[in-house]
């Protein structure tokens, strides 16, 4: 179809060349057809040799500059990327390497202390029971000593009772043993 | 300027007269509107690719925009084969929008109107075409003509079809561009015409058309120069892949 109307046009186009110039179809008139051919020719040669030798060529240039650049940056980014990453990671194993430290610096320091805690704990132990066996024995001594001094004054207060009593001395020997045979029986109550 | 409307077509001598072996090779108004379309094109061009940006301004971002737009459409349609005719190509397509496009300006001369200048234009299209074919395939060119998978009884009608509309691409490829841009701007003028006929009381609505007009002519003036290109892309990707 198209291609029937083309051969049509066509056939009507020189069909008619003669009458349309006349009728006012500048296209039709030869007078310049050679001219628009010699300067359509001359000046697209032109053009194009000044867009092929020059500007198509800066053209691209400025084009491949551009995508150069953004791949580089690009690329760098990505290397910039990696190197984060891989400090990241350093980060994180130090981090844990520290937690671990940490751990075990807590184990050690806590067995030390109670290590520590232990052995004060028996020195302490020690020194409470040396102390106490001391104050033990000293109660003991002031016990004897206190029994001893008790028996004493007994009899001294006794005999000068009975010496208030009945005017005269008693025998010694005797009060002792009757004042040490009380002191005998009642101590028990008092120590 | 006359009432004719085929009045703007006429092509006048400015300057003196070259004859050259008796024939008339004078500068013209097409010869001159010729000129300053390549030197718009190429003060364009200029102005774009003066300093080189990274973050390119206008005038470089439409140089930039050209470059692309014509390697895409010669790598869509014709592979990266056809890479070397990409200059061709551009300075093809530039040269034809640039010229209807100041066509397009009142008062001025449409280059493209003219059948010589188009059909001057695809003949030499069509000859490098069918040279460019012959180099790359030899006698295997010819294969074009027989297209595979046809029942061999249609075999002839259609390879007598195919030699037909093969010879007729040049007349075809310059007829579209000189037919649209003739009628656009004849019918402009028509109505531009009417516009003054009617008068103040009538002469509204031919404007009002006349205008609507002007946006699709521009349109049209750069439709035609995209088809310009692309159907010479869609030949040399024949010539160069032979794809039939």
């Amino acid at each position: 179809m198209r291609l029937f109307l083309l051969i049509f046009g066509f056939l009507i186009t020189s069909e008619v060349y003669l009458l349309a110039a006349e009728a006012g179809m500048p296209q039709l008139d030869p007078t310049y057809w050679a001219s628009q051919g010699f300067w359509l020719i001359l000046i697209f040669t032109l053009l194009y040799l000044a867009l092929s030798k020059l500007f198509i060529p800066k053209i691209k240039n400025s084009i491949d500059d551009r995508e150069n650049r953004i791949k580089d940056d690009l690329d760098e980014a990505q290397k910039l990327k990696e190197v984060a990453e891989a400090k990241l990671k350093e980060y994180e194993i130090s981090i844990e390497n520290a937690k671990k430290d940490v751990q075990k610096i807590l184990f050690e320091s806590k067995n030390k202390l109670n290590s520590e805690i232990q052995n004060k704990k028996k020195t302490f132990e020690k020194e409470i029971e040396t102390e106490i066996e001391n104050a033990e024995k000293e109660i003991e001594s002031f016990k004897k000593d206190s029994l001893e001094s008790i028996s004493k004054i007994s009899e001294e207060i006794t005999s000068k009772i009975i010496e208030n009593i009945s005017g005269e001395p008693m025998n010694q020997s005797s009060v002792k043993a009757t004042v040490q045979e009380s002191v005998k029986k009642n101590i028990g109550k008092y120590l | 300027m006359a009432t004719n409307p085929m009045q703007q077509f006429s092509v006048h001598r400015i300057g003196p007269e070259i004859k050259i072996a008796g024939i008339d090779l004078s500068f013209t108004n097409a010869s001159l509107f010729m000129l300053l379309s390549a030197l718009v094109i190429c003060a364009v061009l200029y102005l774009g690719t003066k300093e080189k940006k990274l973050i390119p301004d206008k005038l470089q971002l439409i140089s930039e925009l050209f470059y692309n737009f014509i390697a895409k459409m010669i790598s869509d349609t014709a592979g990266s084969k056809a890479k070397p005719y990409f200059p061709f190509i551009f300075s093809l397509f530039m040269f034809v929008l640039f010229c209807n496009m100041l066509g397009m300006l009142p008062y001025s001369f449409t280059v493209t109107s003219h059948i010589i200048v188009t059909l001057i234009m695809a003949v030499f299209i069509f000859i490098a075409v069918t040279i460019i074919g012959f180099l790359k395939h030899g006698f295997g060119y010819l294969k074009l003509f027989v297209p595979s998978g046809v029942p061999a009884v249609l075999l002839p009608l259609i390879t007598v079809i195919e030699i037909i509309s093969y010879l007729s691409r040049p007349v075809s490829l310059s007829v579209r561009l000189f037919a649209n841009m003739m009628a656009g701007h004849t019918m402009l003028k028509v109505f531009g015409g009417f516009v003054i006929s009617l008068g103040m009381l009538g002469g509204w609505l031919p404007l009002s058309f006349s205008v609507a007009l002007t946006g699709l002519e521009i349109l049209v003036a750069f439709l035609q120069a995209y088809v310009f290109a692309i159907l010479t892309c869609i030949y040399l990707n024949d010539a160069l892949n032979l794809h039939h």
